[in-house]
């Protein structure tokens, strides 16, 4: 082994990376060169060095709250469009006659829909008459949702087609939160919808009238049941501006004994220790702040509700 | 693909190693069918050595919670590639590899990052790190502090994949097959990294040798 070699080598003698016969033949070279046996001081002495570079250690708030978001972004994935791909489809991606049907059927609805759409829909939506006796005209087309076509079919009476389709009307409702009728579609848009963007947008409107019971209640059982946490969220900041009651303080520990997700415990521990601050702590709060404290699965909670009892004094 | 093993040289996650590679397969499995809980357990096992790389290549807790979370949501996206000729750990590494290595390519094209130099009252990075020494004293603090600011400052010169490859290497204890294995390169070449990266921190930091 040269001089070259053996510098070459040096690194990885140092972190033992090297075969036996090629550490011994290092060894041997080092026993009669002082130059490389300076070098390897040298290395060394940069090892030492670098050894003081100060441990970087991962705190325990660090990684909880790292989890806390990673859990809160899944949670998104999990219910956005990736996961219809992921989930939803999984068999196409390895079937290609399922492939090839779907593309099929997709080219079909797409000639379907562009040719019922084509410029002389008027003269279209005229000839195609009823469908489940309802009659269309070319202005109500413009304001349905065509959510399905079921049906394609040469009319031999008027020379035209019949198309059945499933179509579904838009209808705005407007009035006041006190009309029944607007709190029955609201309580309906936030316990049931689908789209947590809705929900959402429902909570924004229901929030500033949580007198009402009725609405009250919507709101209660979202923060329980909701399947967004984000939305679960927001409904708890909703929950802590509504007036005290024991359905309300039950639902906070509801929430913070059984939530899923960390990130609404928190907050759930925050909204009590709030009202505790205002009305004084009440023995059912200090025992789930307690539980919670000993027994939750994550350390962040598990630290809050230790800070929470001993701003209670407990 | 490899049977490259990824214990860590003195900072190695236990848990891994308590569980059976039939029970990783078995969370595997699951989490590839969308068992989100199983997703949870598997990356748990992982995810404080990956948040520790991180916060070592960043610097910042706060990007380096960034740098955790594209990496795991990458890994939640692709599981169902990942295909069992190659270790789950090798294929992860590669994964929370190439973000760091975004990173630090994106840091590198930003003109001029300087090294945060210290201001007067303003705590650095390091000195938030507690040091429990009882026989420190305030003079030694300064030049531990002054060491770990040039030692910051050679590594943010090297470039990122000798970079990558260094703190793998030195700072994780990983072996360099298992290095090669998740940057898919061959050993040779992380021997010529490694070579490379050594070379430039014995220039820079050679007056402290």
């Amino acid at each position: 082994m040269n001089c070259q070699k053996l510098e070459e080598n040096l690194p990885l003698l140092l972190y033992g990376e090297l075969s036996t016969w090629e550490q011994a033949a290092c060894e041997e070279h080092l026993a009669g060169c002082a130059s490389c046996r300076g070098a390897r001081e040298k290395l060394e002495r940069l090892h030492q060095v670098l050894a003081q570079r100060p441990p970087v250690e991962v705190s325990a708030p660090l990684l909880a709250e790292a989890r806390m978001a990673l859990d809160e972004q899944l949670e998104r994935e999990q219910h956005g469009w990736r996961s219809l791909w992921r989930h939803g489809l999984p068999v196409l991606r390895f079937q290609p006659a399922s492939g090839f049907a779907l593309a099929l059927t997709l080219v079909l609805c797409g000639f379907g829909l562009g040719w019922g759409l084509r410029p002389h829909a008027g003269r279209l939506t005229a000839s195609v008459g009823e469908a489940n006796n309802v009659s269309v005209g070319s202005s109500d087309l413009e304001n349905m949702r065509i959510s399905g076509i079921s049906g394609v079919a040469p009319d031999p009476q008027t020379g035209g087609v019949k198309i059945t389709m499933d179509a579904e009307r838009q209808v705005t409702l407007k009035g006041s939160l006190d009309d029944p009728r607007i709190q029955q579609v609201l309580v309906y848009a936030v316990k049931d919808y689908d789209n947590p963007g809705i929900r959402r947008d429902t909570l924004d409107a229901l929030r500033s009238h949580t007198d009402n019971p009725i609405i009250r209640q919507a709101l209660l059982y979202a923060m329980r049941h909701d399947p967004n946490a984000g939305v679960r969220l927001e409904v708890l900041e909703a929950v802590c501006n509504m007036k005290s009651s024991a359905e309300v303080h039950t639902a906070l520990l509801d929430t913070l004994e059984h939530d899923t997700n960390p990130g609404v415990r928190v907050a759930a521990v925050k909204a009590l220790i709030d009202r505790t601050e205002k009305e004084g702590c009440d023995v059912s709060t200090a025992q789930a702040l307690e539980h919670v404290a000993r027994t939750d699965s994550n350390p962040y909670v598990r630290l809050e509700c230790s800070n929470a009892m001993m701003k209670l004094g407990k | 693909m490899d049977g490259a093993c990824l214990e860590f040289a003195g900072k190695a996650s236990v848990q891994p190693s308590l569980m059976s590679e039939a029970d990783e397969q078995s969370l595997i499995r699951r989490a590839q069918d969308g068992d989100r809980a199983a997703f949870d357990t598997l990356i748990r096992l992982y995810d404080q050595n990956v948040l520790r790389l991180a916060l070592q290549v960043v610097g910042s807790p706060e990007e380096a919670r960034d740098l955790y979370q594209e990496a795991f949501l990458k890994v939640y996206r692709s599981i169902g590639h990942f295909r069992s000729e190659a270790k789950f750990s090798t294929w992860l590494y590669r994964v929370v590899m190439n973000v760091c290595l975004d990173h630090l390519r994106r840091q590198s094209t930003r003109k001029e990052v300087p090294v945060p130099a210290p201001q007067d009252g303003e705590p650095e990075f390091f000195q938030t790190v507690p040091d429990e020494r009882p026989t420190l004293n305030p003079e030694r603090a300064t030049h531990s502090k002054e060491i770990g600011r040039r030692i910051q400052v050679a590594l943010e010169r090297l470039n990122p994949r000798e970079r990558m490859v260094f703190e793998l290497k030195h700072y994780q204890g990983l072996k360099l097959r298992a290095i090669g294995s998740i940057c898919k390169t061959s050993e040779q070449t992380v021997k010529n990294c490694l070579f490379r990266a050594t070379q430039k921190l014995r220039m820079e930091l050679g007056d402290l040798a």
